[in-house]
């Protein structure tokens, strides 16, 4: 009799135990889910030609915790790319850290790259500050020439996708609407998190479009007719003046 | 005695500067590069660096992306990593003052005066151009002393050393290979044009011309070296060596804006199925230009060598400045022998430099302000290869040889 009764009670306490933690847990999700809701990531890009620099500033509620961490997650066109020795020369001034999903080509035009995905975390230390500022210098590619008469094309840049997670929202559960998403955990780069994404009608910004100089297919016949024109002239002027002045 | 003490004097004095100059640059550069955001030390230099790593690391230098030159450069480096970062520039700065050295014994040999030997050398070991270039990391220097070597040991007959040396700047890049032709002439046996007879046996007489202990020697050491550094690294790094020193080289179509008369014809049609011709197309005018050069002045190597390389980066069908260096390394030797005034030869250099910033202009407006000047563009690459080619031709009007081989001017 005492027997079942110790035991009754060592269930009831236990029960007891995981209903608090569960409690603490949805309290911790609760603000999390708070904290993404009231989080306004912005966008711009400045400076002109084939380099630019992506500015992006995250302004996250006065009451976030410290024990928060925060990523940005970019998903680039292939008109655009980030030179990683670029960025390792960079991380060492600056305070964010950055890792891609793919080797970047440095070198070869649009049509024939692929997008990639970049990594940001803004603070890596662990502190979080409400306001962050992250600066990503990006390149713009070489893009096809273009045949119907356009000086320029255009390459439409996303606002990064922000993402939250704390180590007292474990496992996460109940952030609906918000996705749950996977995600190295920090630069390192060594495990893997679940990270709560902010939903998409959240973003007050759409896409920043870059424009970038093509050349015009159109002249494609002119051109190569004047240069091997050029070249022919001046090869026979060239050879000419050569054999005249040659040395027996 | 207090002449010769003077004019040692001198040279210890010019020398010993060029190298203190290029040594404050390379602590300049180091300053800046750790203080401001741009950076004095070129790109390349970092790049040289990262694939040195990868061999300590026991590693391709090849992992590194965009390193395409020979894996001796990476190994040369290794130093880098293991004593100090600034060892590479102190290298270059070396081989760059070697360079010097060499325009000036071969100036000597030549039959100049000490004094004006070394008055045209500081014209390369005073000037901003090389020593900007070897203090910001370039490995240029490297094989503008290879070049020099090669040339100094053809002058003073040793074949040996010259074969050795120009088979290691043939590995380090390819177009001195363009120098085969007018060594393998000058060192053919040459015959007095007593028969003058055509046809079959006068080619016969050509062709075994070409057939003597010299010219054997020198091909085969070349050979012999060449071969036996592409086996090496073929074995040690596989076809990744093959392709990123020689292949993309030979094939590389780069549609960025440059130099090249040809970079916008290439960009229009770089997916065309005429891209192939007019790559073949291109490639003629540089071919037959290096023929005629080769045949008319092969009997004085170190002008025929200029003219080679000037004529191989004005047609190529890609020009990028650090090219220049790889003829304005053998223009020292040139000069002594023009005849042109000192009026004419500033007025053919403010024109050189004129063609480039014609070019630079709307270059800078399309890369860092974004407008379409792609035509301007065009044009001033056409532009500057009519004055390079112009630049040549009062060159090669206004040479004068000194050794008695005679010219020949059609009035």
């Amino acid at each position: 009799m005492y027997f079942v009764l110790v035991s009754v009670l060592a269930c009831l306490a236990s029960c007891h135990c995981f209903i608090e933690r569960d409690e603490k847990n949805e309290n911790h999700c609760g603000l999390l889910q708070h904290w993404i809701e009231s989080s306004l990531v912005s966008m711009e890009i400045i400076k002109r030609g084939f380099h630019r620099e992506v500015e992006i500033t995250v302004e996250l509620s006065p009451d976030v915790h410290s024990a928060v961490r925060v990523l940005l997650l970019h998903r680039w066109p292939r008109g655009v790319y980030v030179d990683p020795y670029q960025l390792a020369s960079l991380s060492d001034l600056s305070d964010w850290k950055i890792i891609l999903d793919s080797t970047i080509d440095l070198e070869g035009p649009a049509h024939k790259t692929t997008g990639f995905v970049t990594f940001v975390y803004p603070t890596p230390d662990g502190t979080t500050p409400t306001l962050l500022k992250v600066t990503i210098p990006i390149h713009g590619r070489y893009h096809e020439p273009s045949f119907v008469g356009e000086t320029f094309t255009s390459v439409e840049i996303e606002p990064p996708e922000l993402l939250l997670w704390t180590e007292k929202c474990v496992p996460l559960n109940n952030v609906e609407p918000h996705d749950v998403m996977e995600a190295p955990c920090t630069h390192h780069n060594s495990s893997s998190c679940q990270w709560v994404k902010q939903q998409h009608q959240q973003k007050e910004q759409g896409p920043v479009s870059v424009q970038f100089p093509v050349g015009d297919g159109s002249l494609c016949g002119p051109v190569c007719g004047g240069t091997l024109l050029v070249t022919m002239l001046c090869c026979v002027a060239l050879s000419k003046h050569m054999w005249e002045h040659r040395i027996i | 005695m207090e002449r010769l003490i003077t004019k040692l004097t001198e040279k210890h004095v010019l020398f010993t500067a060029s190298f203190v100059i290029r040594l404050a640059l390379v602590a300049y550069g180091d300053y800046q590069d750790k203080t401001m955001v741009v950076k004095y030390t070129d790109i390349d230099y970092h790049v040289f660096t990262d694939a040195a790593r990868f061999i300590t690391e026991g590693q391709s230098p090849y992992n590194r992306s965009t390193y395409r030159y020979t894996p001796l450069l990476a190994w040369l480096l290794t130093p880098n990593i293991y004593l100090s970062m600034v060892f590479g520039k102190i290298l270059f700065i070396v081989c760059d003052v070697l360079s010097g050295l060499l325009i000036y014994k071969i100036l000597l040999l030549k039959g100049l005066g000490t004094e004006a030997a070394l008055r045209v050398c500081s014209l390369w070991l005073l000037n901003p151009l090389p020593i900007g270039v070897s203090s910001r990391g370039n490995a240029e220097s490297i094989l503008a002393a290879l070049v020099l070597g090669t040339l100094l040991c053809m002058e003073a007959r040793h074949l040996m050393w010259g074969a050795i040396l120009y088979a290691l700047s043939v590995h380090m890049k390819i177009y001195p290979v363009t120098y085969a032709l007018p060594i393998a002439l000058s060192l053919r046996t040459t015959e007095t044009r007593s028969e003058d007879k055509k046809g079959i046996k006068s080619l016969m007489r050509f062709i075994r011309s070409f057939l003597n202990r010299e010219l054997f020697l020198f091909a085969s050491v070349a050979a012999g070296v060449f071969c036996m550094l592409t086996a090496l690294f073929y074995y040690m790094y596989g076809w990744e060596f093959l392709h990123e020193t020689y292949l993309y080289h030979l094939t590389r179509r780069d549609i960025r804006h440059n130099f090249s008369p040809y970079f916008y014809m290439l960009y229009l049609t770089a997916d065309s199925g005429w891209s192939q011709w007019l790559g073949l197309a291109a490639f003629l005018p540089q071919l037959i230009l290096l023929l005629v050069a080769s045949w008319a002045f092969h009997s004085d190597l170190s002008f025929c060598c200029f003219l080679h390389t000037a004529i191989f980066v004005s047609f190529n069908k890609v020009c990028t400045s650090q090219y220049f260096l790889w003829y304005l390394c053998l223009l020292p030797l040139v000069i002594p022998h023009l005849s042109l005034s000192l009026k004419q030869g500033v007025g053919l250099l403010i024109l050189w430099f004129a063609g480039q910033g014609l070019w630079l202009g709307p270059a800078y407006f399309l890369e860092f302000e974004g407008y379409n000047t792609f035509l301007w563009i065009w044009l001033a690459g056409l532009l500057f290869l009519i004055i390079n080619s112009f630049i040549l031709m009062q060159i090669v009007s206004h040479y004068k040889p000194t050794q008695t081989p005679q010219r020949l001017k059609v009035e």
